[in-house]
């Protein structure tokens, strides 16, 4: 068989497999498996679109959890504070749409949860179930969330048009800081640490060919979200097939050259950011209905520094490694949690799964730079070559004495 | 019918004047050295010309397009051409994909097949036909030369500024550029060619502008450059005060501890 | 409490004339072909402190924007802002209360000092490797660490200088090990982009170091007590101690200004380990071919310098002034494997608010971050805000700065390390 085949026929079953699975699948633990892969999908997502901004464009950006906030936040507010009802409430602000009403509930804070002292919650007091209000739709706060994603990608894209390498890390850290900062100081929009409560999916459950699933059934986000990472990596391979791809791996490699070859830099710099972006604000806000509460703990650099070491240990130069390899670490980080004692002393594994990880992260970085996962599907991928360059070599190919190549090295750093 | 007019251009760094009222002009497939001590403002011309930095004041037309406030991706689009000093193929990608990468600016489609055979093509002038799936990174400094000149043909400029081209590759190495040049030159093609290398810009060259210190200081043919005192004296004469920040303007320094 | 509406009035004109000044002023200077280096810094400051009244003669005249130029239109700005604020909220611990204020202008500073040293590892490091650590705050964690566990679990008794003695060699070690292990490759060019590389290695040593010791140590705050005690001072006499008043623990000046002693203690140690710093800097061997490499490379290593060497001594040095603020600011806040992020993150807007490269540029910045920081507690009025907030602030210091003079205030165009520009 052709050995580039591989790659995609292994494609092919793991999809089939993932697809299979929440059927096939009867263990005793089957919700919280079904948790794990979720979990693993949203992951792979962030993952997988991070690689794109890092590893294709060269971005290195810390802000990549911020705009899955972004778009989980929205939602949330959104969701939180938009409402539609037939009659006006006469205390709330409120615009008329046709003949429905369009409330918006006033911001009290943490306290709404207790007391129901929101003008919506007295206005329905006051109608005395009379009024059938209804949230606004969850589809429509995951599109605006995505939608908000992406224009914050555009601006911080165009923000950092001029920044590189260290700048840009620190600047995105600094963002991505801000807006946690943001988030647990007002209390009065967004709760704060308590979090922000939203409806999940499929609120009022879902009926699919004929079976019944109720709003916590894991089948229904588990699609979701399945079918979320793969519209990604389909975008995201089409991206990297057309030019689109070629010239933001160019930029990254020199940008002074591709724009002296023709390569609209800058747009491509920025538009690289808004497409990462709202793709992690799309599965943001996915999530955040999924498990429906959203803190700021979910911007936290910890939360970070997951998505960029699973991206790292598979292969921040390929996606769908670094996707595959999300999902593999995530389900490696939850078999790894059962902590063990041996002769007494206990192995706190909750903590000794992170310092391995940590330390899986350093090694890869030092000793396989490309990952783990990719040079595989490299190797697959570009097996012909290997030949080619041995015939190359025969031929007395690149003198690696040569004293420009070392001089070069240098000045390709810019 | 290729026309470059370049009138009055100015470039300040600062306080330092680079380019002092550069004027010249481009007609046809004409083959220009462009020479001068260290410092002399060669790259700063190329980079102004090229648009990566806007000259202070003076116009740069090319084929009637006034080029001279354009970002450098139009300017190539409009048909200027560069290659850089040090040697900057995109290094983690193939030698295929480099070639691409110009193509793919100009509007064609790597999908039909003849992006595909011009590159093809390409890289069998440039006798490197069997190395088209290595990654650039893999290449000697020669041959990465080679690859940057690819990239030109590929997209296809009427004038093509070639910094110099010949510093350090092997003597192979160079009868590939110097054939590639006279080829190139002979599709109607202008260029205009800096190099220290002076043997070599005197047998490809018919007509040799020198800059000094930010003055365009000679416009002739190599016999009378050679013989022009003024020349003579900017690369023998006085050997202080060659400062001028033209040469490896975009380096930077690092603060103080 | 509400801000009245001349607040935000004022607020949104500072705003609008600051973007104003800083996007145009740049444009005016490109047209004109002066050094723009200044231009976007200077031009949105005196923008925001003087509006269209200022920028219309600098547009007109366009000097050039000198250090003086910008300093005053930063303090006339903050004198803006401190007015507005004064207005909007008179009742204000900030405005009412001038011991108040005394007092948290002296604990910034002297906080502002060790956040200084901290910061001036970071810089080290960046510019001899050309790297930003960050691990930074994973060893600032573990200097404190040490320094607890010596004095309190494994030699009970020690005098708490040398736990932090042990816990700078420890460190040191560690820096120097991590280095060799992890960052040489960074030099001979085997990794394709050192910068990026050198981020993300950091990044996972700062991960695994802090679950290391959580995983040790567990996640309970630990303490250590003051390391000294002040002698009781009573001046000028004691009925009527004016001038300085001191218990164990605390002391008071002119009545007013009360500092803690563990910040005192931490304060002066800083200033020691930093006139050591730059003893070692400017007078030893050693220490200037640090400065050698870091200006100039390739120079350096013509004229006999090793600069692998340099690289592993400024990597190990940074680190271990980093744990050596953690080591002396233990005595002042509970420790837990987590504490080092928010020093970490104050350390890089300090770093790029004096440029990153710059010790000077960071020992100014501490100072100027540890007076924000210390008026953001004291003045906003809702203290569950204003902690939140806090490191918020460093963070639009630092975005602000990159966007309007990403060389920082004391570095020369964009700072450098071994690896080329940034």
């Amino acid at each position: 068989m052709n050995r580039q085949r591989v790659p995609h026929l292994l494609g092919v079953l793991i999809v089939a497999f993932f697809v299979a699975f929440p059927f096939v699948y009867s263990g005793g633990n089957y919700d919280y498996i079904m948790h794990i892969c979720i979990i693993g999908f949203f992951y792979a997502i962030l993952a997988s679109s991070w690689s794109m901004l890092a590893g294709y464009a060269g971005q290195f950006s810390f802000g990549h959890m911020a705009f899955m906030g972004l778009g989980a936040y929205t939602t949330a507010l959104f969701c939180h504070y938009f409402f539609i009802s037939p009659e006006p409430t006469g205390i709330c602000t409120e615009f008329a749409i046709g003949d429905q009403y369009l409330i918006i509930k006033n911001a009290i804070g943490v306290t709404s949860t207790t007391l129901t002292q929101d003008c919506l919650a007295q206005a329905m007091d006051k109608w005395n179930g009379t009024v059938e209000v209804t949230r606004m739709p969850v589809w429509l706060g995951v599109i605006l969330g995505a939608l908000v994603g992406g224009i914050f990608g555009l601006l911080i894209g165009l923000l950092v048009l001029r920044l590189r390498a260290a700048y840009l890390a620190l600047f995105t850290l600094g963002f991505s800081e801000i807006l946690r900062a943001t988030i647990s100081a007002e209390i009065q929009i967004t709760r704060g640490q308590a979090g922000l409560e939203l409806p999940s999916l499929f609120e009022n459950g879902i009926t699919i060919a004929g079976h019944f699933f109720s709003k916590t059934d894991k089948i229904p986000p588990y699609f979701v979200m399945l079918f979320l990472l793969l519209a990604c990596l389909a975008v995201l391979y089409w991206l990297s097939q057309s030019r689109f791809g070629l010239f933001v791996r160019a930029l990254r490699e020199d940008q002074d050259a591709a724009a002296a070859l023709g390569v609209n830099t800058t747009r491509y710099k920025v538009m690289v950011f808004v497409v990462t972006s709202s793709m992690a604000a799309l599965a943001g806000t996915v999530y955040a209905h999924y498990v429906t509460i959203i803190t700021p703990n979910n911007l936290m650099i910890l939360q970070m520094s997951l998505v960029v070491a699973m991206a790292v240990i598979a292969g921040v130069e390929n996606f769908i490694a670094a996707a595959i390899g999300a999902i593999l670490i995530e389900f490696t980080l939850e078999m790894l949690r059962t902590s063990f004692s041996i002769g007494g002393v206990t192995i706190d594994m909750t903590l000794w799964r992170l310092v391995f990880f940590g330390v899986l992260l350093m090694l890869t970085l030092r000793f396989a730079r490309n990952g783990l996962l990719a040079p595989l599907i490299d190797y697959f991928r570009r097996g012909h070559v290997a030949a080619e360059t041995v015939v190359r070599r025969d031929n007395g190919g690149p003198g690696s004495d040569d004293p420009e190549a070392s001089t070069d090295r240098q000045g390709a750093q810019a | 019918m290729i026309e470059l007019t370049v009138s009055r251009l100015n470039k300040r760094f600062g306080g330092n004047h680079v380019l002092k009222d550069v004027s010249f002009e481009v007609n046809g497939a004409e083959m220009i050295g462009l020479i001068g001590p260290n410092g002399a403002g060669k790259t700063t011309l190329t980079n102004v010309l090229d648009g990566a930095i806007k000259p202070n004041s003076g116009t740069v037309y090319l084929n009637g397009t006034r080029i001279d406030q354009l970002p450098s991706f139009e300017v190539a689009k409009v048909g200027l051409g560069r290659t850089f000093q040090i040697t900057r193929s995109f290094r983690r990608m193939t030698v295929l994909e480099n070639l691409y990468v110009p193509a793919l600016a100009l509007g064609k489609s790597h999908k039909g097949d003849d992006v595909k055979e011009q590159a093809m093509e390409v890289l069998e002038f440039l006798t490197m036909a069997h190395l088209r799936n290595e990654y650039a990174r893999a290449l000697s400094g020669g041959q990465q030369k080679l690859l940057e000149l690819g990239r030109l043909l590929m997209l296809d400029p009427d004038i093509i500024i070639l910094d110099e081209p010949f510093a350090g590759v092997h003597p192979k190495l160079m009868e590939v550029i110097y054939e590639y040049i006279r080829r190139v030159n002979e599709r109607g093609k202008a260029m205009i060619i800096i190099s220290h290398q002076m043997d070599s810009i005197f047998a490809l060259c018919k007509r040799l502008l020198v800059l000094d210190y930010g003055d365009l200081i000679a416009d002739d043919t190599p016999e009378n450059v050679k013989n022009d005192p003024v020349v003579i004296e900017a690369y023998l004469g006085t050997t202080e005060d060659r400062t001028g920040t033209g040469e490896r303007d975009d380096e930077m320094r690092p603060a103080d501890v | 409490m509400q801000y009245s509406s001349i607040f935000w009035w004022t607020i949104l004109w500072i705003v609008f004339w600051g973007v104003t000044g800083g996007i145009g002023t740049r444009r005016v200077y490109l047209h004109k072909d002066l050094d723009t280096s200044n231009a976007t810094l200077g031009g949105s400051l005196i923008g925001a402190a003087f509006g269209p009244f200022g920028l219309a003669p600098l547009w007109w005249k366009s000097p050039e924007i000198g250090r003086v130029m910008i300093t005053l239109s930063s303090l006339v700005v903050i004198g803006i802002i401190a007015a507005a604020f004064a207005n909007a909220d008179p009742e204000n611990n900030c405005v009412s209360n001038g011991s108040f204020v005394a007092s948290q202008i002296t604990n910034g500073l002297i906080i502002g000092i060790i956040y200084g040293l901290m910061a001036m590892g970071l810089t080290l490091i960046f510019s001899i490797l050309g790297i930003v650590s960050f691990a930074h705050g994973a060893f600032y964690m573990i200097g404190g660490m040490l320094v607890y566990y010596i004095i309190n679990i494994w030699f009970p008794g020690t005098h708490p200088l040398i736990g932090v003695l042990g816990s700078c060699l420890i460190t040191f070690g560690l820096g120097a090990l991590f280095e060799r292990l992890f960052l040489t490759p960074m030099y001979d060019g085997r990794v394709e982009r050192p910068v990026e590389y050198g981020i993300l290695v950091t990044f996972g040593l700062s991960f695994t170091l802090t679950y290391l010791v959580a995983a040790l140590a567990g996640f309970n705050p630990v303490k250590v007590k003051r390391f000294f005690d002040f002698p009781r001072i009573r001046l000028p006499d004691n009925s009527d101690p004016w001038l300085i008043k001191t218990s164990r623990g605390n002391m008071e000046l002119f009545d007013t200004v009360s500092i803690s002693n563990p910040r005192f203690v931490a304060a002066i140690l800083s200033i020691m380990v930093l006139l050591a710093l730059l003893y070692f800097l400017h007078r030893t061997w050693t220490g200037k071919g640090l400065r050698a490499v870091s200006q100039d490379r390739e120079a350096a290593a013509i004229t006999g310098i090793n600069p692998n060497r340099m690289n592993m001594l400024a990597f190990a040095l940074g680190c271990m002034v980093a744990s050596l603020s953690g080591a002396v600011l233990v005595q002042a806040f509970s420790w837990l494997p987590i504490v080092g992020q928010i020093p970490e993150m104050r350390s890089f807007v300090i770093v790029v608010l004096g440029g990153l490269g710059s010790l000077p540029g960071a020992f100014v910045g501490g100072t100027l971050v540890g007076l924000v920081e210390a008026a953001g507690t004291g003045c906003v009025p809702n203290p569950q805000k204003a902690s939140s907030y806090i490191p918020a602030y460093g963070m639009i210091i630092l975005t602000l700065m990159l966007l309007l003079r990403p060389m920082g205030l004391f570095g020369r165009k964009f700072a450098s390390g071994a690896h080329g520009k940034f």
